[in-house]
């Protein structure tokens, strides 16, 4: 458990980080200060400058952190949901219906997936939603699968047999026996799904596809310092580091959880 | 002049001494046994010397002169590589699956410097471990050998390169009767061929007479006992050897004259087919049961008795409701007994299992297990009447009330097991399916779930369709018997008559070997 104990405490400083500064900033996301227009960094009310429309970076990069976190969670959570539910039913009724099932999981998987996104986004406009959609459609997939494969292996487990011989109906035995013994491996995939879900929403910003202005994203704001990144190389540094460590630090929680639950 | 020599050697993980002041001796040619029950740590004393364990090893083990003690890891895989050679208990797991025989006895002839052996070469060493029809089998994979084939491509691995120790980390604690004794057999006559030593751990204590010549018998990492094999067989003297000799069933021990009188019919099975589909493309469905009669009384034990993948577990499945029904009528009293099953059907027939570890969900306490059955077959039953339905049960199965608010991670194999016939009970049925319901169990623990299931049989009148390889064990509590081979039953009878005088040639194979 140590070994989880620093990439945690690491993340939860962002998070914390996220949520406290925008309340604690003078500055919103999106105020114009137009005294300081391109300050640079550690210059007198703005830590770390503001951009070439004078808003305050660092106000901007804790707005940003917040949306992609919450993008990825949302994401993910419903990912996980899903997921879970379809590889427990197709795991559980086996024959057929798994067959079904899993050549449908299959199917979604060989779409190109970017493709399928961007088609959207084009068709219907960028909003948040489809974002949602777009991730939610891929992130299931695995989890359905590495849920089905537990339930199998579960399923004929003795005190899965001892529970349909006390008369168990299959929901029940699935909600008690099954869910709580697969809890640890999923919690720990879901803990990996969410470094990739930040990456593909950050891809989708950084095409300008993803979130939309007002509103920021780390992407977005990675593309910002890209843009003019000869002049003032903070701007990409600061985002494109704190993009980093969330990764890392998540990436680092998830495989110590799969090491000790799967 | 002996070859292999511990002198009060320990064993020792992290600062706890597991097993104190082992001293034995093996001369070339000679078979020494550690027995004892399961903890008893007859395992870390053949394992450890070798650096086969996590414990590390104090006082002096001596191989042909030479000190294991403090050699360093590469001193050692040169005796395991060159001198020493490892036969393990589940040759499943102990192979690799990806591997074909041939790949795994290259490897293991190659393994202490020799050339690579051709093709001839592989089919004699098959052949000297006994495998019919060595030249087909050396392009097997381990799933496709069967558990005794595998056993015996284990041991050909094992003595590939010509060892000069055999350490045979009980060999044949998961095969049946039968394959046990051909698998001793095979081992004897190896060590006497190649006057090869070896040091047996077993807790099948009936064989050692005829396979060892000393028998070590622990307790709690100690010798309590040690002498020549047949001594000791005959006559233990210590007090714990005397309980593990005791606690092995023999078919030598009379038969039981105090079993209840069975009443009217329970279960009927009439024609009882199970088939499977095959793997591969072009595979025919497998008969794992083939057209089986069955019936058993009221209050009466019927024992289903055959090796490994003689379909017995599958009749006892789909008797119990948890297994497919492919052909055949199966009833109950004078009801048909189908997939979809009464509340009162559920409830009267209830199984338990092999493994009392696997069949208990790791996440509930002991109490909301054995309460399992009640809740959805007796839904007229209040927390309250639960509570003490529950209470009952465990007092019922002899375990203390405290235990009810473990996971069964807190519990031992045989408290476990205990919990495991709780639950089948605490809903009053008429009807324990038990599939191998001991056989997970060591010698002592498995004789005192025998005595609870005899008590059970005797006092609440319960019929029990008891599955097992062991014809012994079932012969203690057991009315009647039917032996099963490939999905059919070859004979079926009162015990004393099969036991007296074995018609098919499987029950005087089981009979001779027990």
């Amino acid at each position: 458990m140590r070994r989880i104990a620093l990439p945690a405490a690491i993340v939860a400083l962002v998070v914390l980080a996220a949520l406290l500064l925008p309340v604690l900033l003078p500055w919103s996301h999106d105020a114009i200060d137009w005294d300081h227009v391109r300050a640079p960094a550690r210059s007198p009310g703005h830590w770390l400058g503001t951009d070439e429309l004078g808003r305050d970076r660092l106000a901007r990069l804790a707005v940003a952190s917040r949306i992609t976190l919450l993008v990825a969670l949302a994401a993910a959570l419903v990912s996980m949901i899903v997921g879970i539910a379809w590889g427990m039913v197709a795991g559980w009724a086996g024959g057929r219906v798994d067959e079904a099932m899993m050549r449908i999981v299959d199917a979604l998987y060989a779409l190109p997936f970017m493709f399928i996104v961007i088609v959207l986004m084009v068709v219907f406009g960028r909003s948040i939603l489809l974002v949602f959609v777009g991730i939610g459609l891929v992130e299931w997939l695995t989890m359905a699968r590495i849920v089905r494969g537990q339930v199998m292996t579960l399923r004929h487990r003795p005190f899965v047999l001892a529970a349909q011989a006390s008369g168990a109906p299959a929901g029940v035995i699935l909600w008690r026996h099954i869910l709580p013994n697969i809890a640890g491996v999923a919690l720990a995939y879901l803990t990996l799904t969410l470094p990739g879900i930040i990456m593909i929403e950050s891809f989708l910003s950084f095409l300008g596809l993803g979130v939309q202005e007002p509103l920021t994203s780390l992407g977005i704001l990675v593309k910002e310092g890209a843009d003019d990144m000869d002049v003032e190389p903070m701007g990409l540094l600061v985002p494109g580091g704190v993009m980093v460590t969330l990764l890392v630090c998540l990436t680092l929680i998830g495989e110590r959880l799969r090491d000790r639950f799967a | 002049m002996s070859l292999y020599r511990l002198d009060a050697m320990s064993v020792a993980i992290g600062d706890r001494t597991l097993v104190r002041d082992v001293s034995l001796e093996i001369a070339p040619g000679e078979c020494v046994a550690l027995a004892g029950a399961s903890g008893s740590g007859k395992s870390l004393t053949s394992l450890t010397p070798f650096g086969l364990s996590a414990g590390s090893i104090t006082g002096s083990a001596m191989l042909e002169g030479q000190e294991l003690a403090g050699l360093d890891e590469a001193g050692l895989r040169q005796l395991r590589r060159e001198t020493v050679g490892f036969v393990f208990q589940q040759p499943l797991t102990a192979l690799t699956p990806h591997r074909t025989a041939a790949q795994h006895l290259t490897e293991s002839a190659m393994q202490a410097g020799g050339s690579r052996p051709d093709h001839a070469a592989l089919v004699a060493m098959l052949d000297a471990v006994g495998l019919a029809d060595p030249a087909i089998k050396l392009g097997r994979y381990p799933h496709q050998l069967s558990g005794g084939e595998r056993q015996r491509l284990m041991i050909a691995c094992a003595i590939a390169h010509g060892p000069k120790l055999l350490i045979a980390d009980e060999p044949v604690s998961a095969l049946d009767a039968y394959l046990r004794g051909e698998i001793m057999a095979l081992l004897t006559r190896l060590r006497h061929e190649r006057g090869m030593a070896m040091l047996l751990v077993s807790h099948d204590l009936a064989s050692l007479e005829h396979h060892a010549d000393r028998v070590l018998v622990m307790q709690d990492g100690e010798v309590v006992e040690t002498g020549a094999a047949q001594a000791i067989a005959r006559a233990p003297r210590h007090a714990y050897a005397q309980a593990l000799w005791a606690a092995t069933p023999s078919l030598k021990a009379p038969l039981p004259d105090d079993l209840p009188v069975p009443g009217a019919p329970l279960v009927e099975a009439r024609g009882l087919t199970v088939r499977f589909a095959g793997s591969g493309l072009f595979a025919r469905p497998v008969t794992a049961v083939d057209a089986v009669d069955l019936v058993l009384h009221a209050a009466e034990a019927v024992a289903l008795i055959g090796g490994s993948g003689s379909g017995k577990s599958t009749i006892g499945r789909a008797i119990a409701g948890l297994g497919p029904v492919s052909a055949g009528t199966l009833r109950w009293k004078d009801a048909p007994l189908t997939a979809r099953r009464s509340r009162e059907q559920r409830r009267s027939i209830q199984p338990v299992f092999q493994d009392p570890v696997a069949s208990l969900d790791p996440r509930w306490r002991v109490s909301d297990i054995i309460a399992e059955p009640l809740v959805h077959l007796r839904p007229d039953l209040t927390a309250w009447g639960r509570a003490g339905l529950v209470k009952k049960a465990l007092q019922m199965v002899e375990l203390d009330g405290a235990l009810a608010d473990r996971t069964p991670a807190g519990l031992s194999g045989g408290q476990a097991q205990r919990v495991a016939i709780a639950r089948a009970l605490v809903a009053e049925p008429e009807l324990l399916v038990l599939d191998e319901a001991t056989s997970a169990l060591d010698p002592l623990v498995g004789a005192q779930i025998v005595a609870l299931l005899k008590r059970l049989q005797r006092e609440q009148g319960i019929a029990m369709l008891v599955i097992t390889h062991d014809l012994a064990l079932a012969a203690q509590f057991c009315h009647r018997a039917a032996v099963l081979d490939a999905g059919r039953i070859v004979e079926s009878g009162p015990m004393a008559e099969l036991i007296a005088a074995p018609r098919a040639a499987m029950t005087q194979r089981l009979v001779a070997a027990s």
